[in-house]
């Protein structure tokens, strides 16, 4: 540039009424918008104002498709065999300069690694894709009100929408199994309410003057490449159940002729029995019931049934609460918590005939 | 008296001979890419507007030139920001810039935006709304240059 610039500081022209600012959308300018650049030369000749000269460019915007699928809360699913309806929790945002619709199809990983590190050794039943009712019930998290679907239609942009996986758990699975699932979301052609959209493709070659489509998203779980125009994330089901283990120990507590010093197992002698149940799992074991048929040689004693005892260092307190039934021939007894970890017993007495 | 006439005539004439498109203007933009080879080394290319999505680096480019007999002086250009393009930076053309349609100007260090609560804060780029350079020199017959400023599509 040759001429030399100076600063006019604040010069009284009459302000062009342009808007300040279009909405601030993070997603950016709708696709379509025109562009026009206008630029205009006041100037002067011989000290005389000349017309106005003015030159002006446009373009238009093109369609940017990019969305994201993201897991909520980084933390797997605790489930339970047999469990129903075992929800795992995702958020979908239309980061596209256009509002569109997007398919949805909720996958399970077969093998490898799940989202948070187990490996995936099983496989859920009757996986569904529920949308969030955010105007009505337990909005955030999975409820009767929430739409079953298998597309979003027309969401708006940037603006994130919570999508819930839900499926059922098989019964008899081990403790800590894990079963990874994977919610992708691919953007389909928007602008008719209420039935899904086409399949949107990249313009490829050259570009048209109209609205033209490139792909922006990023790579999602494995398989799911950039640019591709759909978007994932993985999410998985861990079992928690109880595994219970069940010991049965014994000991002479009195006989009629040493009483309790040094009893021997004689006919008359009391013998003390303690069933102890131990929950190695990862979830309580609740009302636990345990049946256990006294011996023909052995008479029950009435009414020496104790509940829900203790073991210490795998010795049987013979503690607890007085509680269980007696019919002849069984002892039995409802524990109604064993949690993880922790043992539980049962203990009762009976006389050898 | 006589003097006094002629003065008045003067400043009653009508303007001599206005020259029409003694100054032409042109107008260009271009998106900005960058791209990285093998090496490492960086390479911006400047292309036509093919495919622009938002949050791409707009180069626009005003080519001036006096293509009359006479110089042209208090020569202005004024630039509006397209409402969905936001204002980045111009380079080394030192223009002055309006946060507020158009109203004040000055340099972007000058200017402020008032908040809500009523305080103002410095203006950023993103708040430029027009453009503006002013030459203080006139541009001789025949002289010609370029101005240029750098957006980003909103």
């Amino acid at each position: 540039m040759t001429s030399k610039l100076t600063y006019w500081g604040t010069i009284g022209v009459a302000a062009a009424s342009v808007a300040a600012a279009g909405p601030a959308y993070a997603a950016g300018t709708t696709a379509g918008t025109s562009i026009t650049n206008t630029a205009t030369v006041d100037y002067k000749v011989g000290g005389v104002s000349q017309g106005q000269e003015s030159a002006s460019n446009s373009f238009t915007v093109d369609r940017k498709i990019n969305l994201l699928v993201e897991e909520v809360g980084n933390v797997t699913t605790n489930v339970v065999p047999g469990q129903s309806n075992a929800v795992t929790t995702f958020q979908l945002t239309n980061s596209s300069n256009e509002v569109l619709d997007f398919a949805l199809a909720a996958t399970q990983i077969t093998g490898g690694t799940a989202s948070h590190g187990g490996t995936d050794t099983f496989d859920a039943t009757n996986i569904r894709i529920y949308r969030d009712n955010t105007a009505s019930g337990t909005v955030g998290d999975w409820d009767a009100g929430d739409t079953l679907v298998t597309y979003i239609d027309e969401l708006a942009v940037d603006t994130p929408i919570r999508l819930f996986v839900v499926a059922d758990i098989p019964a008899g699975l081990a403790n800590n199994a894990v079963a990874g699932v994977t919610l992708r979301a691919t953007a389909r052609e928007g602008g008719t309410a209420g039935t899904q959209g086409l399949a949107i493709a990249q313009t490829t070659g050259a570009n048209t003057a109209g609205k033209d489509t490139v792909f922006a998203d990023i790579a999602g779980v494995a398989g799911d490449t950039p640019r591709d125009g759909s978007h994932s994330d993985n999410d998985d089901y861990t079992l928690q159940t109880a595994t219970l283990a069940v010991t049965k120990t014994s000991r002479v507590i009195s006989d009629p002729f040493n009483n309790t010093s040094n009893p021997k197992l004689i006919p008359g002698a009391v013998v003390e029995y303690c069933i102890a149940v131990a929950n190695s799992g990862s979830a309580d074991a609740t009302s636990v019931v345990i049946n256990d048929p006294v011996p023909g040689q052995l008479t029950f004693v009435t009414s020496s049934i104790l509940l829900n005892g203790t073991v210490t260092g795998g010795t049987c307190n013979a503690n607890g609460v007085a509680g269980g039934s007696y019919t002849n021939p069984n002892v039995s007894g409802t524990i109604a918590t064993v949690a993880a970890g922790d043992t539980r017993t049962l203990v009762f007495r009976a006389t050898v005939n | 008296m006589r003097i006094a006439l002629i003065l008045l005539s003067a400043a009653l004439a009508p303007a001599p001979a206005l020259a029409v498109n003694q100054v032409a203007l042109d107008n260009s933009v271009f998106v900005e890419r960058v791209t990285t080879d093998a090496s490492g080394k960086q390479r911006v290319l400047l292309e036509e507007p093919k495919i622009v999505v938002p949050g791409d680096r707009l180069v626009f480019v005003l080519n001036y030139r006096n293509a009359g007999a006479q110089a042209a002086d208090r020569f202005v250009v004024t630039n509006p920001m397209p409402s969905a393009v936001r204002f980045a930076d111009a380079g080394d053309t030192r223009p002055v810039v309006s946060v507020d349609g158009g109203q004040t100007w000055g340099t972007l260090d000058t200017l402020t935006v008032p908040l809500a609560d009523g305080t103002r804060r410095p203006a950023q780029p993103a708040d430029v709304t027009h453009i503006r350079w002013a030459f203080q020199k006139p541009i001789p017959a025949g002289g010609a240059g370029k101005l240029m400023f750098r957006g980003i599509v909103k």
